[in-house]
């Protein structure tokens, strides 16, 4: 057991599971049908009369409307998916779904990653500040003392946590 | 002539409209006296061992147990009489709605769910105050009695005012339009609602234990375990009532999804993110009696935020698909966050010198510090969601422009939120408490990383491929791996009682996480969608399946006309997808028929227009990996919970004193 999960072998499994990654990634699985194509597409618009929802998501007949008008733009393949979303939020402003990376809609992406910065920051501080107050002044006899107390009472092994 | 049949008939018209209003009043004034008692209770037994006013305390309790069960009663009378005298039954009721989604129709809107609110808080009460009927004296039982009294009175007074459902209305109208017709189609509308407002009910009475224990300054670990069961209880129905809401959305909207990143949506995902990060934290207290402030935070954070998702999403500042019509509940709702808020931090400010926990955490790899990040990832979590369903007031109110934020944001982020969960997930159940060494960490992973690897594999050989989805298979091969570790181990050890108690329990919760996590993956990655053309009788293929038109069956009543579509799946059994239109409404509402295995769904929609007499259909079908596996995890967290809620092996000591030597060599033979 002991030469099984020695530190090679595990450096061993991490190159196995970053290689398999890596070939499961870049292997490519074709281009999009042009039913996946009209999905991708219909999924980064709001429907324009239902409250957020986006017209992939959306049954109302307006959703229906720009749904098929997205099938007839890919099936004429003039245009790149992108194309085709600019196309429709100039008709209907504001109803791309995902936030502009610009301006006051920036904050949105912004935010999580202060919010990220700030928790890993609070988190590595708390560790630090406990780690400089764990340091206990005890003797060697102190710890025997303990030690001997602990053992009366751990005749009954600890089975919440194995 | 006015005959005795007349005066009865008039006498039974609008007889649940008084009632149900005398029901509310009753049920404030009983639930302020409960208050006033309780408070009382509580500042007497200070000095006093036997307080009289104690024994108030359950009988207010049964009176606004009684007060809420008149009123619900009232008001299902008068929606099965169809009591049309009145304006919630003739905005939300009709002649012609069948008895079950009739029966259901009273929480199909605003002031019928929060009606439903009240209900569930007054049996929750009552099952407080009977749980703990011997000990009303004690001043902690007591301030949390007082608590839950003046929340319940809040919500009596908004159905009360704001919210009325008793409300009359026009006169001479003698039907009305019903439920909207996507509540009346499927029999989850009975369960969803209710479940998952007895889980953020639920929610109020770890709040209020929170609450008395800081006025009463018993900061320790006491209240805590006394609500262990509780805000577990309500976390399991939150859960449960969420997941069903999935399965609606994926049985009825038609759209083969199971989550829309809805504000209403988000509003119960809210809660949920807090209330996870807190029953994981709390175990740091209990054992270690730290993270105090923390703790009690994550708890007012959950209670206050059910009761800002319920303002977001009922008041019409936000846009939603769930959201009811525009009313004045909104200011209440607003007004009673902010009072919470406020006394909230305001009693944990008053109480920070007794809040300073002794304790401190040895090491950042020991199970304290899984915990503590795992809290870090579930708050960054919270915040994105909340993030993104207030923005569109954010960019309104500083720029008088709307925008929409949707599906594409929250999933972006939630991915490698969620990756990074699942990292947790995989590690963490195998970390001794104080401090792990590298040898321990390097055995006791082993064979969890094996399971992953082998996850990957599995995944490559069936033609996986992203890395998102490839990520969250490995890695949900790893936690499943370290949660069946933590199993065999208890199993072996003690037989059956080694699934039973909190942290077999949690396991299994956890396997049912992963099995979600990796469907939704597989599902929101591998879905392929095709529309076919049918024509009667003439196969046609797509996805390996081959697809025949059968026919159409057409149903039409006065309620609603619909159309189905026979299509027979590889000559085997039929399906029929439907669309139908309600005679009241108008739009067309489709319903899926889907074909389960445990491989992948397929998921069929008749799509309109439908020219039933030209022998065509437009049927779309959409292949959809794994979902079956998104109801077993579903299934298997409700078990776990369950599991979690009985006692486990009583353990005859907790984590060492800090005074004891960190032993850093695996002593079990894990």
């Amino acid at each position: 057991m002991k030469k099984l999960n020695s530190l090679p072998v595990w450096i061993l499994m991490l190159l196995l599971t970053v290689g398999l990654l890596a070939f499961g990634t870049l292997r490519s699985q074709g281009p999009l049908t042009q039913q996946g194509r009209i999905d991708a597409v219909s999924q980064q618009l709001a429907c324009p009369t239902c409250n957020g929802e986006s017209i992939y998501v959306s049954r109302a007949p307006a959703a229906e409307a720009i749904r098929n008008e997205i099938a007839r733009e890919v099936a004429s393949g003039q245009n790149s998916d992108n194309q085709i979303v600019a196309v429709i939020e100039t008709r209907f402003p504001g109803s791309v779904l995902l936030p502009r990376t610009s301006g006051v809609e920036s904050l949105i992406w912004i935010l999580p990653v202060v919010a990220l910065v700030g928790g890993l920051c609070g988190l590595w501080l708390i560790f630090r500040r406990w780690k400089n107050t764990a340091l206990l002044n005890a003797s060697e006899e102190d710890f025997a003392i303990v030690e001997s107390a602990l053992r009366k009472m751990n005749d009954v092994t600890d089975d919440e946590y194995l | 002539m006015l005959t005795a049949d007349k005066v009865v008939a008039a006498a039974h018209q609008g007889l649940a409209g008084p009632l149900g209003r005398a029901a509310l009043l009753v049920g404030i004034i009983a639930s302020v006296f409960g208050a006033i008692a309780a408070i009382y209770t509580a500042r007497e037994a200070v000095r006093e061992e036997q307080v009289r006013t104690s024994r108030l305390i359950p009988r207010f309790a049964a009176l606004v147990l009684f007060a809420a069960f008149a009123a619900m009663t009232a008001m299902e009378y008068a929606m099965i009489t169809r009591d049309f005298s009145l304006k919630y039954v003739q905005d939300h009721g009709s002649r012609s709605t069948p008895a079950l989604y009739n029966f259901a129709a009273v929480w199909s809107a605003l002031e019928g769910s929060i009606l439903l609110w009240v209900l569930a808080l007054a049996l929750s009460v009552s099952a407080v105050v009977w749980r703990y009927r011997k000990q009303l004296g004690d001043p902690l039982i007591a301030w949390a009695m007082a608590v839950m009294f003046i929340v319940l009175a809040f919500f009596f007074l908004l159905s009360f005012a704001p919210a009325n459902p008793f409300g009359v209305g026009a006169a001479g109208v003698t039907d009305g339009p019903g439920p909207n017709p996507l509540l009346q189609n499927h029999i989850l509308v009975l369960f969803h609602p209710p479940i998952l407002y007895l889980g953020y009910v639920g929610f109020t009475i770890p709040f209020a234990f929170a609450i008395a224990a800081l006025i009463t300054g018993r900061v320790g670990e006491g209240w805590l375990v006394e609500t262990r069961r509780w805000t577990l209880c309500a976390w399991g129905l939150l859960t449960f009532g969420i997941i069903l809401g999935g399965w609606w959305s994926y049985e009825v909207l038609g759209w083969s999804g199971v989550w829309a990143w809805d504000p209403v949506e988000n509003a119960s995902f809210l809660p949920w993110l807090t209330g996870t990060a807190y029953i994981h934290s709390v175990m740091v207290q209990e054992r270690r009696g730290m993270l105090r402030v923390w703790n009690l935070s994550l708890l007012l954070a959950t209670f206050s935020l059910t009761i800002l998702g319920t303002f977001l999403t009922r008041s019409g500042v936000l846009n939603s698909v769930h959201a009811f019509s525009e009313s004045d509940i909104g200011k209440y709702l607003i007004v009673f966050f902010g009072l919470i808020v406020a006394v909230s931090l305001w009693l944990i400010a008053w109480r920070g010198d007794s809040l300073r926990s002794p304790g401190s955490i040895d090491s950042p790899i020991s199970r304290e510090g899984a915990f503590l990040a795992n809290n870090v990832l579930f708050a960054l979590f919270a915040f994105v969601v909340l993030l993104g369903t207030v923005f569109p007031l954010v960019i309104e109110a500083l720029q008088n422009r709307q925008i929409v934020v949707g599906e594409p944001f929250f999933n972006q982020l939630s991915t490698p939120i969620g990756i990074a969960m699942l990292a947790m997930m995989s590690i963490a159940p195998v970390l001794p408490w104080r401090k792990a060494s590298e040898e321990v960490l390097r055995q006791r992973l082993f064979w969890p990383a094996w399971c992953g690897i082998g996850a990957l594999v599995l995944s490559l050989l069936v033609g996986a491929n992203g890395l998102a989805a490839l990520l969250t298979f490995t890695l949900g091969g790893f936690a499943s791996g370290a949660a069946l570790r933590q199993l065999v181990l208890a199993a072996r050890r003690q037989g059956w009682r080694g699934l039973v108690g909190r942290t077999n329990g949690g396991m299994v919760v956890h396997i049912g996480v992963i099995l979600i996590a990796v469907a939704l993956a597989a599902s929101n990655s591998y879905t392929r969608s095709q529309e076919l053309s049918l024509k009667l009788n003439t196969p046609a293929k797509f996805g390996g399946h081959v697809f025949e038109l059968k026919g159409f069956e057409n149903e039409k009543t006065d309620r609603l006309t619909a159309v189905k579509a026979i299509v027979e799946i590889d000559g085997g059994q039929s399906y029929a997808p439907a669309i139908t239109k309600y005679v009241q409404m108008g739009n067309n509402i489709g319903t899926p028929s889907v074909k389960s295995s445990w491989r992948y769904d397929l998921y069929l929609t008749l799509e309109p227009p439908v020219k039933s007499d030209s022998g065509e259909a437009r049927i779309k079908v959409f292949i959809k990996p794994l979902v079956m596996w998104l109801w077993i995890g579903g299934a298997l967290m409700a078990s776990g919970t369950l599991l979690a809620l009985f006692p486990g092996r009583r353990r005859r000591r907790t984590t060492d004193a800090t005074s004891a030597r960190i032993p850093l060599e695996n002593k079990q033979n894990a």
